[in-house]
């Protein structure tokens, strides 16, 4: 536990109210990346500090190309950062996708398997490494959590975006994951099942309190669910701002927006994006 | 062509039995018939409708049609079967291994290139007038096929899918079998299928050209004994086969993979 | 106001995350390419290559099964000198592009009539897939009976195989023309004449082509598939003969041209295609 202590020491100035929170669980150190393009080697990201806590929901917000997902990515252990960078789970080098970490993709129909059931695309990722009476507890319990039990023996294609993505974040439920890695999961949905779908990850949040770190675009989406977001700005991108949410939970799509300080916080995120031009 | 605006159009057939399309057929066919017998088109050796389903019957009720289908339904499903075999295995080589892929695709094209039929007087050099001839033709060019569709397959496996089984830090024989082989399986399907419809064509040509067996054999005998009826019968005979072996295959694989034939319409 | 001053940032792709990493240190599973190169890599022609150089070297010359490359050339050779290569070669290509002209007439009018009214679609439907099905193989003895053995028996035989492809692509092309395209022609009070010549056939070109591109190889296979059968004339019979006179060099050399014609014939259609559409978007 040495290493996480000096990561703890190492990490920068706290709000006093993450000093209260968790040990760091994801932390990157001056994180560059580069990326192969048709022109050649493009920096993306370039300068990332920053820490994810045990059981925060942080936002990474940003306009459209800025690297969120690129971001998220090396902290999942899909993308290798450029050297000089750290990046740490749990304070231990990142040596691939940590055992703990579950990502959920943002283009849900091609992360589900289409010829598998629902209850086998959930249990994909225990398969192997739990009995098969566990595996199917586990599932059962994931589909129940997420509302999706009557449709387990159905095919992907057969329902809808909102329940496709739904079974994504179960698959990542069932695999007992505390740390989810999301990106932007409810980018491609109509407002109205993407508004149920913050609140049913709010109520897995408050249940099972993983660590979430959350890729949008989507200003008002950030300041309602997150405990932090962290912007993203500039070409090469860096972290522009973090900045605390401190709104009362459980929140509500209605009554939490209509708070002053919900506006106050929006008007910040807005202010900082605007100000980073892309 | 008047329609309601933005309306799509449907293909003929609405899955009930096509009225239109059978009367059609049987008025055809009954024109045929009468032209023949009337003498109006002077075509000899056109046979009467009438006289083909009897020469079939006949060939039935004889037992005379059955050695040769049976040889050629063997001689192309025993190709089939070796071919895909071949290909299969082959193909999921080349498709996992890059370097392989590099070093031998382009090879692989040009001697694709070549027309089967083309090989089959190699094969008669070879193996003279033989069964083995036969499979040998039938394996060549129906391995090629599903070759080609198993590397595309296996080679095509969406980025994403890619992603998940890095996040789940699958080894890499779990990820050919749980991921890649499964997202592989319409495009290898389409080469089987393909395959088959290739096998049956090659049998009858090769049997045609060199083997004293088989319908192909058959029909040429025909054809050169003068039997318009009896030629027609065999040629009515190939086709029906062919016919029932690809719905056949069809109704298989939409078992098999249920999830891919309902959803996707690709292998419909 | 800082904002306004600053220039505009290059333009990103959609998402960062669209542009894929280079292969990470770990090295990667999939072994794919991310975009399919339109040719495979020339480093695939090696075992090609090396296959033919190990049967020139290892083989005999008197080998009636695999003679090596060099027997190939002079098989080929002694055919030139003696004037039969080329009459051959000419009577196949001749045959195929009549065949396949008269394909594509024909194979265009009926996907056309067939796709516009789906009436004649279902009435004739069942008629043409029964005929689809008939391998040309199967007949060639038919046709040998009933035209006897000459070119035309060839071309219709050819043509009745290529036809196929063309129809079907046009009728899926009628199918998926716009209304909105004829609805703007009606109301600009074109003439039929004028809507067929302006509007409906350049929206069918596409598919038209499509099906003349899928049809071509099929015309040249079935040309030498009838050629090699009944030994008429062309280069599958050059091929059949000198199987029979067991002139295996040749026999291979022979096939060697076929494979070159298939591969010309392809490329043409390629080129030609990509000539005609050269303005238009990208399918």
């Amino acid at each position: 536990m040495t290493v996480a202590t000096d990561v703890r020491e190492a990490a920068p100035p706290a709000t006093p109210a993450a000093a209260a929170r968790g040990p760091v669980v994801c932390h990157c150190r001056d994180l560059t990346v580069e990326l192969g393009s048709s022109e050649g080697p493009r920096r993306v990201l370039e300068g990332i500090t920053a820490d994810l806590r045990e059981g925060e929901l942080v936002s990474i917000l940003g306009r459209s190309g800025t690297g969120k997902t690129t971001l998220l990515r090396v902290l999942g252990g899909l993308v290798d950062p450029a050297p000089g960078s750290q990046v740490g789970f749990r304070g231990q080098p990142l040596d691939g996708p940590p055992e703990e970490a579950a990502f959920v993709f943002q283009d849900y129909t091609a992360s589900l398997l289409p010829w598998r059931t629902v209850e086998k695309n959930v249990a994909l990722g225990l398969e192997g490494k739990a009995s098969k009476g566990e595996i199917r507890r586990r599932v059962a319990d994931a589909l129940e959590t997420v509302g999706l039990a009557e449709r387990a023996r159905d095919y992907p294609w057969r329902l809808s975006g909102g329940m496709q993505q739904r079974v994504q974040l179960a698959r990542g439920l069932a695999m007992d994951a505390r740390v989810l890695l999301m990106d932007e999961p409810f980018g491609a949905l109509d407002a109205m099942t993407k508004a149920s779908l913050q609140d049913e990850l709010q109520r897995v949040h408050q249940q099972r309190k993983p660590t979430i770190a959350f890729v949008t675009h989507d200003v008002d989406e950030a300041v309602y669910l997150s405990d932090r977001i962290l912007v993203l700005g500039g070409s090469p991108a860096t972290i522009v701002r973090d900045i605390p949410v401190e709104l009362p939970r459980p929140r509500d799509q209605l009554a939490t927006k209509e708070l002053p300080q919900f506006h106050r916080l929006r008007r910040i995120v807005f202010d900082e994006i605007r100000a980073h031009h892309g | 062509m008047a329609r309601e605006h933005g309306a799509k159009r449907r293909p003929g057939g609405t899955g009930r039995v096509n009225i239109p399309g059978l009367s059609t057929m049987a008025a055809l066919v009954g024109l045929w018939e009468l032209a023949v017998r009337s003498a109006t088109v002077e075509l000899e050796f056109l046979p009467a409708p009438s006289g083909i389903a009897g020469a079939v019957a006949t060939l039935v009720a004889t037992g005379e049609l059955f050695p040769p289908l049976l040889h050629t339904l063997r001689a192309a499903l025993v190709g089939w079967v070796a071919a895909g075999a071949l290909g299969i295995g082959l193909g999921v080589v080349l498709g996992l291994s890059r370097p392989a892929w590099r070093y031998s695709m382009a090879s692989i094209e040009v001697v694709r290139a070549i027309p089967p039929v083309s090989l089959v007087p190699v094969a008669l050099l070879l193996f003279g007038f033989s069964l083995r001839m036969e499979l040998l033709v039938i394996v060549y060019a129906g391995a090629w096929t599903v070759l080609v569709s198993t590397v595309e397959g296996v080679r095509n496996l969406r980025p994403e899918l890619a992603d998940v089984g890095r996040m789940l830090r699958m080894s890499k024989a779990t990820a050919v079998r749980k991921l890649v082989l499964p997202s592989a399986m319409p495009s290898i399907v389409v080469g089987l299928r393909l395959a088959l419809s290739l096998s049956l064509v090659l049998a009858v040509v090769a049997e045609m050209v060199g083997n004293p067996r088989g319908l192909g054999n058959a029909l040429i005998r025909a054809q050169q004994a003068l039997q318009p009826e009896q030629t027609f019968a065999y040629v009515v005979t190939i086709g029906l086969l062919g016919v029932v072996l690809n719905a056949g295959l069809r109704r298989m694989s939409a078992r098999a993979l249920p999830a891919l034939a309902a959803g996707r319409g690709e292998l419909a | 106001m800082t904002a306004a001053t600053r220039a505009p940032a290059p333009h990103p792709p959609a998402d960062a995350g669209d542009v894929r990493p280079p292969l990470p240190r770990r090295g990667r599973w999939d072994g794919q390419a991310r975009r399919a190169p339109a040719l495979p890599p020339l480093g695939g022609l090696l075992p090609l290559g090396a296959l033919l150089l190990a049967w020139e070297l290892r083989g005999s010359p008197g080998s009636p099964y695999f003679p090596p490359p060099t027997t190939w050339v002079d098989g080929l050779g002694a055919l030139w000198t003696s004037g039969r290569l080329w009459p051959a070669t000419h009577q196949t290509l001749s045959t195929f592009a009549v065949a396949l002209a008269v394909a594509t007439l024909l194979g265009a009018l009926l996907g056309l009539l067939l796709g516009a009214s789906a009436k004649a679609d279902r009435a004739f439907g069942p008629t043409l897939e029964f005929l689809r099905a008939m391998p040309p193989a199967a007949v060639v003895p038919v046709a040998a009976l009933l035209l006897g053995y000459g070119a035309t028996m060839k071309a219709a035989v050819v043509t009745l195989a290529a036809i196929w492809p063309v129809l079907l692509s046009t009728r899926s092309g009628v199918r998926a023309i716009d209304p909105v395209l004829l609805d703007m022609a009606r109301s600009l009070r074109l003439s039929a004449l004028q809507r067929a010549r302006h509007c409906v056939v350049p929206a069918l070109l596409p598919s038209i082509f499509l099906g003349v591109r899928v049809a071509a190889p099929v015309a040249l296979v079935i040309t030498m598939l009838v050629e090699i059968v009944t030994r008429i004339d062309g280069i599958g019979a050059l091929i059949a003969t000198a199987q029979r006179s067991y002139l295996s060099g040749q026999v291979y050399g022979l096939i060697l041209v076929a494979g070159l014609f298939s591969f010309l014939v392809n490329g043409l259609v390629s080129v030609a295609q990509a000539y005609a559409f050269r303005n238009r978007p990208n399918r």
